[in-house]
């Protein structure tokens, strides 16, 4: 099977709400996908016309080309975990996994495989009521794999983890996508999504803000700046703007220097003989560029402040001379980590 | 973790025997159930030892001219068994609506009408089983109790026997008529998903629309209603004195039928169009 979902222009609306408004986009195999925005923006409801439990007003979603509700062993295509808390609270963990494992023709042993998988063997022959949040979405997450399927889909997975949590469902997430799985994964903070996501889906109001690859996102938002650390901000600022930079004063000794790159700066300042104890190439954070992005979609306005990130700060060339200790001119043109 | 599909999956089997499983596994992994099945039995046979023990062909002005209908009386308990057959049905769907596990299971079925169905089959099977007990039970209690309160063979009271060709009409009959109590309720939770409104709807079927209809003053029309009702069904335990109930005895038991399939369609109905 192929494994795909493909939504194409997806729309619905309850009563006079328009939840979601011409949706389309793809998820590819073998990577994450992560989609993004803010609560309420219809990710859930994309995600419920997916798995063909809503049915869309207009457009369709497809998953390896045929719709939810004509798969016969949907276990086996698609596994998801949209509501953590659609257990029975009475019936019990493997109780609730071994009905699944029946409704789709599947062994017995995959019940146990799962457990094992998320961790529940302790707790598996207690009652689903009884278990916490970060249980519970275990327990959604072993039912979604049962099946061993090629598309998985869940729907804020890192809702009520605690941090050791949240790093497993990372590894998991990563590790799916590694074994040639499509897996799509909303969330409504994106910082959520850093390190886990390969693709970007933004929606904001019921439609596409964006859909493009981390990388391009980032390189976008970074869009070459790059900072530099020095006792000398005066003379720096001189030398730069007179080479074509436009440089931004954004703390007592730092610069945010724009159209130039990196080798060329350091060039420059070498040649005019000042000192400083740091350069680097400025890289945005997951949520710095979403920000950014979701800054031109006036529905996003209010939602959040502005992100704290550099580049906010006006020129200022007229600031008080640095008295920094001005090291040695060591450059370390490295990248800045994150 | 390794990619290993295929899983062998027992796609032999067909959906419907899958889902059946499925259902069947809901039900019996459900702490309530156990609970819920043995309440039909318990209750079914505790109301007919109540009325059974509580007969007395002393009472009659004769001993031979007592015309009480001791098969329709041993399984009187049947009128408040139905009671917790209403309940066992209704949940098997409402509870499903209440705590959104319905999702889950269409989201491993997504097929509505086979989820229905399959539900239906498993409560089918499950009451008819109750039902058996609880009949049983009744038959053997009934027995002992009028034997010991005069209803012998020498007053014209034979013990009550399956041999007896209404007796066992009766018998039979009755486990049919708790069969369809469930699915009639089972009918009424998928069309209206919620588990207080569905059991007071049905149990209002059963218990006050009879009594309401007694209030009806032109007896002509009271008969009709009387046909008319779901609890025109319990006809089919009559073995005495046929020709004076509203209707007969199987034809009972057609009504009760008929608002079952009503129920159940409605129900499927509204379980397949609506978005859970």
């Amino acid at each position: 099977m192929n494994a795909t979902i493909e939504v194409r222009g997806l729309r619905k609306r309850y009563g006079s709400t328009v939840a979601v408004d011409g949706l389309s986009f793809t998820v590819e195999p073998g990577q994450v996908t992560g989609f993004v925005g803010p609560n309420g923006a219809g990710k859930s409801s994309t995600m419920r016309m997916i798995m063909g439990m809503d049915r869309p007003d207009e457009g369709s979603a497809l998953i390896g080309g045929r719709p939810y509700r004509t798969l016969r062993s949907p276990l086996c295509q698609v596994g998801a975990l949209l509501d953590a808390s659609a257990v029975h609270p009475g019936r019990r963990a493997r109780d609730h996994l071994l009905w699944m494992a029946h409704s789709n023709g599947l062994p017995v042993r995959r019940v146990d495989e799962v457990i094992d998988l998320v961790g529940l063997r302790p707790v598996a022959r207690r009652a689903a009521g009884g278990f916490s949040l970060g249980m519970r979405q275990r327990l959604g997450i072993a039912a979604a794999l049962i099946g061993d399927p090629a598309v998985l889909m869940f729907d804020e997975p890192v809702n009520g983890l605690d941090p050791e949590g949240i790093t497993w469902i990372r590894g998991l997430l990563r590790s799916l996508a590694a074994e040639g799985r499509a897996v799509l994964v909303s969330s409504h903070l994106m910082s959520e999504l850093e390190g886990s996501a390969d693709h970007l889906v933004v929606i904001g109001r019921g439609r596409v803000v964006a859909d493009t690859s981390v990388q391009e996102l980032l390189t976008a938002a970074s869009s070459g700046r790059v900072m530099l650390r020095t006792g000398r901000r005066q003379e720096a600022m001189t030398v730069l703007a007179n080479a074509g930079a436009s440089v931004a004063a954004n703390g007592p000794d730092t610069l945010t220097v724009s159209g130039l790159a990196a080798e060329r700066i350091v060039a420059l300042l070498n040649e005019g003989g000042v000192s400083f104890s740091g350069i680097a190439e400025h890289r945005a954070s997951l949520e710095e560029a979403y920000m950014e992005l979701t800054r031109d979609a006036v529905d996003f306005r209010g939602a959040t402040g502005a992100a704290g990130g550099p580049g906010s700060a006006d020129a200022d060339g007229t600031a008080a001379g640095g008295a920094g200790g001005s090291a040695s001119s060591s450059a370390s043109a490295g990248r800045e980590q994150r | 973790m390794t990619r290993t599909l295929p899983i062998p999956t027992l796609l032999t089997r067909t959906l419907l025997t899958r889902t059946l499983y499925a259902e069947w596994t809901k039900l019996r992994t459900l702490p309530g159930s156990g609970w819920s099945f043995a309440g039909v039995v318990a209750v079914t046979v505790a109301l007919s030892i109540a009325f059974t023990a509580s007969v007395d062909a002393a009472h009659c002005p004769a001993p031979q001219g007592c015309h009480e209908d001791t098969t329709k009386l041993t399984l009187s308990g049947t009128w408040l068994g139905q009671a917790a057959v209403v309940v066992l049905a209704a949940l098997v769907i409402t509870n499903e609506h209440a705590t959104r596990m319905i999702q889950t299971t269409l989201a491993a079925t997504p097929r509505r009408a086979v989820v229905l169905f399959a539900k239906a089959v498993v409560v089918a099977g499950v009451v008819m089983a109750a039902a058996v007990l609880g009949v049983a039970g009744s038959l053997l209690t009934g027995r002992f109790f009028l034997e010991g309160n005069g209803f012998t063979a020498a007053n014209g009271h034979p013990p009550l026997s399956l041999g007896s060709e209404p007796t066992l009409r009766a018998a039979f009959g009755t486990v049919l008529y708790l069969v369809l109590v469930g699915l009639l309720s089972l009918g009424a939770g998928a069309l209206l998903r919620d588990t207080a409104g569905t059991i007071t709807a049905v149990l209002t079927l059963f218990y006050i629309a009879p009594v309401a209809v007694q209030f009806v003053g032109d007896p002509h029309w009271r008969e009709r209603l009387e046909k008319a009702a779901p609890s025109a069904g319990m006809a089919v335990q009559a073995t005495r004195n046929l020709d004076r109930l509203p209707i007969g005895p199987w034809a009972g038991l057609g009504v009760l039928a008929a608002y079952a399939a009503c129920a159940l369609l409605a129900g499927g109905a509204a379980f397949i169009r609506r978005d859970p």
